[in-house]
């Protein structure tokens, strides 16, 4: 109760603090006035009264510093003396106050950005219930470090054998044709168990999930996303009920997902079971099949545990398993692990310690600054010290100087960092998910406040702690030599500036060898010519039969081809792969090499495919219009790899394959030629065996038409060539119009946005090292006027100067640097995952920043050792 | 006078509050100056009081709601800032006039326990 009032009345004085010091000034000075008239009074003289009456009450600045401190906590108090002190010694010196808040600024800014991508793609936990319980479940062949999906009975034998799991679902994302009254487009379903939202712990906006029951009848339902029922029902609740036409036949909606729901970017949901041939063709297949699989873990059980159990399972599921699946293992993977890779999260930390990096460097830099003004604060220190002020009260005031500024700058940096964002949701860079909900939330708040208070430690307590050091004597000894304090801050300013350059080194090797593998990965061998070529996703009416598919093709070359502009055309059922599925193949007359899984990408294309792209015919013949008729045999065109892996040393032009093992009924294709390799898979994945089958022999329900143009900008007769798409085939679904070109370089984002990051932060990290030595060697010079002013006096060439003051900064630099160096060995090899065509110790990147840096330091340390070379002697040892 | 002022003694802390709150209750309102007067005259000058720290403890004992202030003219017209008792301040000076006699009760007993004993000694 007392200590409350108190308390209370304490914190109002926080705020009265004038009006009270005024009060008790008045009242001080009535006391005064009636102790001197009852002196009079007594008889005293006037004079004399005055004395008696201060006498009697014993001192007024002792007294009126105990009221002050009675009057409120004392502690904030003269922490905000201490502030306001900080505040104004800052405002004294603007240069010094406008360049340690620029540079911590700045990196307190895009350490803040930095910390708010990390926070949305990697901390904040995934929009589901209990995410840490979430797995993905994949079939896995150990030996080829190769994730797959799986079978039907697997997920079955998984479901019902296990222990540690609540639930399995599992799903198979699709690309389906969304017809509507006047359109067709493409949308992106998922055909799932019903148990996946009960895993996933979702409930619908609006509306119902699909039941287990309702599966099983095959009942054709939908749930829709809502960005879907944003677009396609403007976010009317007559949704619910009515019907949409998804691969040619009607479901109903029945329930609407919540807004925050992400799962890739699909629009539509539905039962796996609606499309039974689809199905029935799945639901024998044992080993390797579409599903992928997603589990969450009962309570207390661990990934690990989880991990043992399914091995256990995998083992005993292995005997019932076909040949040629045999020894498969079954990987559990965290769905956060899933979600974000381990490159990207290898990459964003790589960033994320490289931008600290910058703002270790900053903070010493400006530290380094601090220190060179504390020594030409000695005096004022001194006489604090001199005056009473305790030790720890100085350092108090000069960390309040270093925190005020690192508070400053961290305001500063939150604009940095707002920019920072815009920036960084504009550019989208690479397709990271939760990089669009990037935002300065409470968590990043949070963060950006430690490493303001974290700077401002690191930036104060240095001069701290030299100030300490040196005792706080008055500076009699130095005092007389120009610069106080110069010798003891010198050291440790050399210190600062050494690791400066072995931190800026790091970062600058880093973004080197970041810039060679983007040129690297830029100058790879496509196995093709992306330049001037359209790249147009279409598809025939849905529940069309293969013939029809076929001429719907043939005819769409035909007319894209009349189109003004057009070289050449093409029809492939895919051109870029997002993964690789493994395929059994049997070779005729090798025995040796069956049953053998093998990653193996088939796809169909029409005849002028490889013409359009520029893909080189190594051996044999490219597909002619008779490929395919149903009279003639199998044919196939295989790529260098294939060649190489299933006919090694020898000519496959007219040999014979087959998939499965060597007794499958499944027939024959002949080779008829060799093609060079495509890298479809991404420009940093070798390319994977690729056979290719003519158009007519299996026609896909959707394919990639390229269209080779003369136009510098194939987007240019985009509209002609859906035009003429169009004329073959009124509502057929034409969509992603884009150019080869684009989509390589989409692919490219990522990469590009790491190394421009890196190389923005390095050069960031070299200018801040740059301007450090230039400031020591500087300060060093002019510590120094004396003694170089007598060497002048004793007949030093000039030469001699400068070479004396550049060698000082030139071996702080080089000692930085190899201490550098070696960081940046142990750095690159942990980070060599996220390097192309380059290794981490590569020695052209490693002289080429030595080199770099080196030369930055000479010019740095050129202009001083030039002033301290024109020096006139007399001047300088007049100096004091 | 110099001899006087050698028999004076230090206001002892704590009992100042003791001293300030009889002050105020019996003669009601009072500033500073007149506290302090009061202080002195009643002990005949010997309690001799650091004016100054007079104020620190008011303050003091004002966020303690013992007593209250308010500025009003003095006896020659002068503004001054009276204090007076409170009620919180009438139970405390209450529980101080209760403490105290305990405390100088039991001084005395051992004082006179302890001049019998060395009498004792002595006989």
């Amino acid at each position: 109760m007392s200590w409350a009032s108190v308390a209370a009345a304490r914190l109002l004085g926080l705020f009265k603090r004038k009006r009270l010091e005024r009060e008790l000034d008045a009242e001080v000075r009535f006391h005064l006035e009636m102790q001197v008239d009852d002196n009079v009074r007594a008889g005293m003289k006037p004079e004399e009264a005055r004395y008696a009456a201060l006498r009697s009450f014993g001192g007024i600045d002792p007294v009126k510093e105990a009221y002050r401190e009675g009057r409120a906590f004392s502690v904030v108090e003269t922490t905000a003396q201490d502030v306001r002190y900080a505040l104004r010694t800052l405002r004294g010196s603007p240069g010094f106050t406008i360049t340690a808040l620029a540079v911590l600024g700045l990196a307190i800014g895009i350490n803040t950005a930095m910390f708010s991508v990390l926070n949305a793609v990697l901390l904040r936990p995934l929009p589901y219930r209990s995410p840490e319980q979430l797995v993905m479940l994949w079939s896995q062949d150990p030996g080829k470090d190769m994730r797959g999906t799986t079978g039907y009975w697997n997920v079955e034998q998984w479901r019902r054998q296990n222990n540690s799991f609540v639930d399995l679902a599992f799903f198979d994302g699709v690309s389906a044709t969304l017809t509507t009254a006047d359109r067709a487009e493409k949308i992106s379903a998922i055909r799932s168990s019903a148990s996946l939202f009960e895993v996933l712990g979702v409930q619908p906006l609006h509306g119902r999930i699909f039941t287990a029951e309702e599966a099983e009848q095959r009942q054709r339902l939908a749930l829709i996303s809502h960005r879907f029922w944003q677009s396609h029902f403007g976010g009317s609740f007559d949704a619910i009920g009515t019907n949409v036409h998804v691969d040619g036949a009607p479901s109903q909606i029945i329930g609407i997902l919540p807004a925050d729901f992400r799962f890739s970017d699909v629009d539509v949901w539905e039962p796996h079971t609606m499309y039974p041939e689809w199905e029935a063709s799945l639901r024998n297949l044992r080993g390797v099949g579409f599903w992928a699989v997603l589990g969450r873990l009962r309570p207390n059980v661990t990934v690990e545990q989880a991990q043992a159990e399914m091995n256990a399972i995998a083992g005993r599921l292995d005997e019932q398993m076909p040949p040629g699946q045999r020894n498969r293992a079954i990987a559990v993977v965290p769905l956060s692990l899933h979600v974000v890779g381990a490159r990207p999260r290898l990459a964003l930390r790589m960033l994320a310690g490289a931008v600290f990096l910058v703002l270790l460097i900053a903070a010493t830099n400006v530290a380094s600054l601090s220190l060179a003004r504390s020594a030409s604060r000695e005096r004022e220190m001194a006489i604090r010290a001199a005056l009473g002020a305790s030790r720890t009260r100085i350092i108090r005031q000069l960390l309040a100087e270093s925190l005020a500024l690192s508070v400053t700058a961290g305001f500063l940096g939150l604009l940095v960092a707002y920019a920072c964002i815009r920036v960084i949701l504009a550019a989208k860079p690479g397709n990271l998910p939760g990089l669009n909900e990037v935002s300065l939330d409470s968590y990043v708040l949070g963060c950006a406040l430690a490493l303001c208070l974290l700077t401002g430690i690191l930036v104060g307590l240095t001069p701290a702690l030299t100030a300490v050091r040196r005792d706080l004597k008055p500076s009699s000894q130095e005092g007389g030599k120009g610069v106080a304090g110069g010798a003891a801050t010198l050291h440790t300013r050399r210190v600062l500036v050494l690791g400066e350059f072995s931190l800026a080194i790091i970062l600058l090797a880093g973004a080197g060898l970041l810039v060679r593998s983007l040129l690297s990965v830029q100058n790879v061998d496509l196995g093709f010519r992306p330049e001037r070529v359209l790249s147009v996703s279409l598809a025939p009416r849905a529940s069309t039969t293969p013939a029809q598919r076929n001429s719907f093709y043939r005819s769409v070359i035909e007319q894209v081809e009349s189109v003004p502009g057009v070289e050449s055309a093409g029809v492939t059922s895919e051109l870029f792969l997002s993964g690789s599925g493994t395929r059994i193949v049997t070779v005729e007359g090798d025995t040796q090499r069956t049953s053998e899984r093998r990653p193996l990408r088939s796809d169909e294309l029409s005849e002028g495919l490889f013409k359009t792209v520029r893909t080189p015919l190594l051996k044999g013949r490219f597909f002619e219009p008779a490929d395919g008729s149903p009279d003639s045999p199998l044919a196939a065109i295989v790529n260098e790899t294939m060649a190489r892996n299933l006919w090694p040393g020898g000519d496959p032009v007219g040999k014979r394959f087959k998939f499965g093992p060597q007794n499958s009924k499944l027939p024959w294709f002949t080779v008829v030629g060799v093609v060079g390799d495509m890298r479809r898979q991404g420009l940093e994945k070798e390319p994977i065996s690729q056979m290719f089958e003519p158009l007519a022999q299996n026609p896909p329900g959707r394919a990639i038409l390229l269209v080779r143009t003369s136009m510098a900008d194939p987007l240019s007769i985009a509209g002609a060539v859906q035009e003429a798409v169009r004329r073959v085939e009124k509502y057929a679904p034409v969509y992603a119009t884009t150019t080869l070109e684009s989509q390589l370089d989409a692919s490219l984002a990522e990469r590009r946005f790491q190394t421009t990051l890196l190389v923005g932060f390095s050069v960031a990290a070299f200018v801040i090292a740059a301007i450090g030595i230039y400031g020591l060697i500087q300060y060093s010079v002019v510590t120094r006027t004396r003694e170089i002013g007598i060497r002048i006096a004793l007949g030093a060439q000039s030469g001699q100067i400068v070479r004396m003051i550049m060698g000082e900064g030139l071996k702080l630099s080089l000692a930085g640097m190899a201490l550098g160096l070696l960081g940046a060995v142990w750095i690159g090899r942990a980070g060599s995952s996220l390097l192309f065509g380059v290794t981490a110790t590569d020695p052209l990147t490693f002289v080429t920043v030595s080199l770099l840096l080196t030369a930055v330091a000479a010019a740095a340390c050129y202009f001083p050792a030039r002033r301290a070379m024109k020096l006139e002697p007399t001047a300088a040892l007049r100096q004091q | 006078m110099k001899k006087a002022q050698t028999e004076k003694a230090e206001v002892l802390q704590g009992t100042l509050i003791l001293l300030v709150l009889r002050t105020v209750e019996t003669l009601g309102p009072q500033h500073g100056y007149g506290i302090a007067r009061r202080i002195e005259q009643i002990s005949n000058d010997v309690l001799q009081l650091n004016q100054g720290t007079l104020y620190p403890a008011l303050l003091r004992m004002e966020q303690e709601g013992w007593i209250s202030s308010k500025w009003g003219a003095s006896e020659k017209n002068r503004k001054a800032r009276f204090y007076s008792i409170t009620a919180a301040g009438r139970r405390r000076l209450a529980k101080e006039t209760e403490d105290w006699k305990r405390m100088s009760s039991t001084i005395e007993r051992f004082l006179i326990s302890d001049q019998a004993s060395l009498a004792e000694e002595a006989g």
